[in-house]
């Protein structure tokens, strides 16, 4: 059972890439794949992220992954205890996963709750022969290997793709403020994971060893500065001239923050106007990916909304 | 010529885990109808496309002989399992993957225990292959090949299966209008999104009734831009490429709406 606070609140939000490639490079013993190494700098950064995360002690993670594709509603996984063997539909020579998870079903029952009170379609997936996508698992094996912390996971409405980018990631901003409103009502102290590359321009054949690091490089100039452009705003704390460039950033990176879980994740948090601490950067196949944290915690801002507004009430009428 | 029977087939779980629900269930039928007439055929391979294996890097080829599980859809999971047992011509498979570079594809051959086979395939598979008694060569859709290169690829397919001396039926999966529903609905109520979409499904279907290849041939990229036709549709480039786009007419089997998406069971007349 989660060790709950009175109010909940999210402690921290990390933006936490998926490509399965970090899982084949770090060779855990649920990965039948086996590598000689490989993207270590992105592996080194989710081992700083860790750290971080244990440091926080969250009763959750909550993780929003784009290979979840719902065309009908947002759905949440919404069974206790799930299990199975995730093969990678795209790289299944690297990714083969043995996996286990328990789900905090009161939570995700809450978001769902929540997301159909904000007007979005919900729905529980209770299915317990479900299979869980590689970019759920990849994201939370890299941050918490011990899979010891119960989950939410969220699937990735394919709206921005079926609407437009705005309408899309609008029904994400949704989301996202659902899924505060639920973390602060069951008080959960949580953890959201942003599944998301950044620059998505990829090559389309893989080397002949997968970890042959001699071939990995960004796979364009302009995918790469844009990259470096939106990660310095972030570390610098401009929330809000990085969401105003989103739609182009999107466009002209491909950026599979498409998908919606960075907008999710900023909805949820707030966003928050300060600086993300940037744990590592790297390529893989060519895509951007960054590990970086948000951590509200440490900025004084993990106080459920409610509870800030109402301070702010208090200290009005005492003025 | 190696093809013996083509069909178009639509991917969605829908017929096969809620037949009970109408409108669902007049497609079922008419994928039972496609599957008898498959049958009759007596195909020694089934050649199968299906849009939802998706592939980015390379053109996968499943290479694995017997392949069989359980899978639950990841969108329509309240409605059960989609179990599946499929036997794969793995000979004709590993010549496909072999061969495509002629045509300036990169093929790899996928052979994993606990791959996951999308909806579509399982779907396909389990009404017009029941009890998976014919062996399958199944292409994956690669999201960065066109139209005219899926085409080139069922030729492939269809003309290896001839070197082999096999008599080949070719499966293209996919639906024709792919707009659909975004939000609940009465199922026992479902229909076609938007009637442009409706009209446009229609006349998709007429030309193939008549046997038109010209005029499907001139209807087909405004079809896959203005019918939101799905995947561009390439379902049907397969099954074209395999026939060398020579067949004198279709039967159309079913038609209707998957949740708002136009789903059509549609056998190609080849004599």
């Amino acid at each position: 059972m989660p060790r709950t606070q009175k109010k909940g609140a999210i402690v921290a939000g990390f933006l936490a890439p998926h490509p399965p490639h970090l899982v084949y490079g770090e060779n855990p013993p649920q990965n039948e794949p086996k590598s000689q190494c490989g993207w270590e700098q992105l592996r080194w950064a989710y081992e700083r992220a860790r750290k971080s995360l244990d440091a926080l002690k969250p009763d959750v993670l909550l993780v929003h992954s784009p290979h979840w594709i719902t065309q009908q509603g947002h759905h949440f996984l919404g069974v206790p205890k799930l299990s199975g063997k995730s093969v990678d539909p795209i790289f299944p020579n690297i990714f083969r996963y043995t996996f286990e998870l328990n789900v905090d079903v009161a939570l995700a029952e809450a978001c769902c709750a929540e997301g159909a009170r904000q007007g979005l379609y919900t729905k529980m997936m209770r299915n317990p022969n479900f299979r869980v996508d590689y970019g759920t698992i990849t994201a939370l094996h890299m941050i918490r290997p011990q899979w010891d912390i119960p989950v939410v996971g969220l699937s990735a409405n394919n709206s921005p793709y079926y609407l437009s980018t705005e309408e899309g990631l609008e029904e994400m901003d949704r989301l996202g403020r659902a899924t505060r409103t639920a973390i602060e009502k069951l008080g959960r102290r949580a953890v959201l994971l942003a599944s998301n590359t950044l620059c998505h321009w990829h090559f389309h054949e893989e080397p002949a060893l997968p970890e042959d690091m001699s071939q990995e490089h960004p796979q364009s100039l302009s995918g790469y500065q844009w990259d470096m452009r939106m990660i310095d705003l972030l570390r610098q704390g401009h929330t809000k001239e990085v969401f105003r460039l989103l739609p182009q950033f999107i466009d002209e990176a491909f950026a599979e923050v498409k998908s919606g879980a960075f907008t999710w994740m900023f909805a949820a948090m707030g966003y928050p106007e300060i600086p993300a601490e940037l744990h590592g950067y790297g390529t893989v196949i060519g895509t951007g990916n960054a590990v970086m944290e948000w951590n509200l915690e440490r900025a004084g801002l993990s106080k459920p909304a409610s509870k800030t507004r109402a301070s702010r009430r208090a200290i009005r009428q005492a003025a | 010529m190696a093809v013996v029977s083509a069909f178009l087939v639509p991917g969605s779980p829908l017929p096969y885990v809620k037949r009970d629900n109408p409108p669902w269930g007049k497609i079922a039928t008419g994928l039972e109808r496609a599957g008898a007439a498959l049958v009759q055929s007596k195909p020694d391979v089934i050649l199968l496309y299906s849009t939802q294996w998706i592939a980015v890097l390379d053109q996968l080829w499943q290479t694995r002989p017997r392949v069989s599980g359980l899978h639950v859809d990841e969108n329509w999971h309240e409605y059960g399992e989609l179990p599946y047992k499929l036997k794969i011509d793995t000979r004709l498979a590993r010549a496909c993957v072999a061969a495509t570079g002629t045509i300036g594809v990169k093929s790899k051959a996928v052979n994993y225990d606990g791959f996951p086979i999308d909806t579509g395939t399982i779907v396909a598979a389990n009404f017009l292959n029941p009890g998976g008694k014919i062996p399958l060569v199944l292409a994956s859709n690669n999201l960065y090949h066109d139209f005219a290169l899926t085409e080139k690829l069922g030729r492939l397919a269809a003309r290896l299966a001839g070197k082999q001396k096999k008599r080949a039926a070719v499966v293209g999966v996919g639906n024709f209008s792919g707009a659909f529903f975004r939000h609940e609905i009465d199922i026992a109520k479902d229909k076609i999104v938007a009637p442009k979409y409706d009209r446009w499904n229609k006349k998709i279907l007429a030309l193939l009734q008549a046997g038109d290849g010209k005029g499907l041939s001139a209807a087909l990229p405004e079809f896959a831009a203005k019918g939101q036709a799905d995947m561009g549709f390439k379902h049907g480039a397969w099954v074209l490429g395999a026939l060398g786009r020579k067949f004198t007419g279709a039967q159309v089997h079913a038609y209707g709406p998957l949740y708002g998406s136009g789903g059509a069971v549609v056998e190609f007349i080849l004599k």
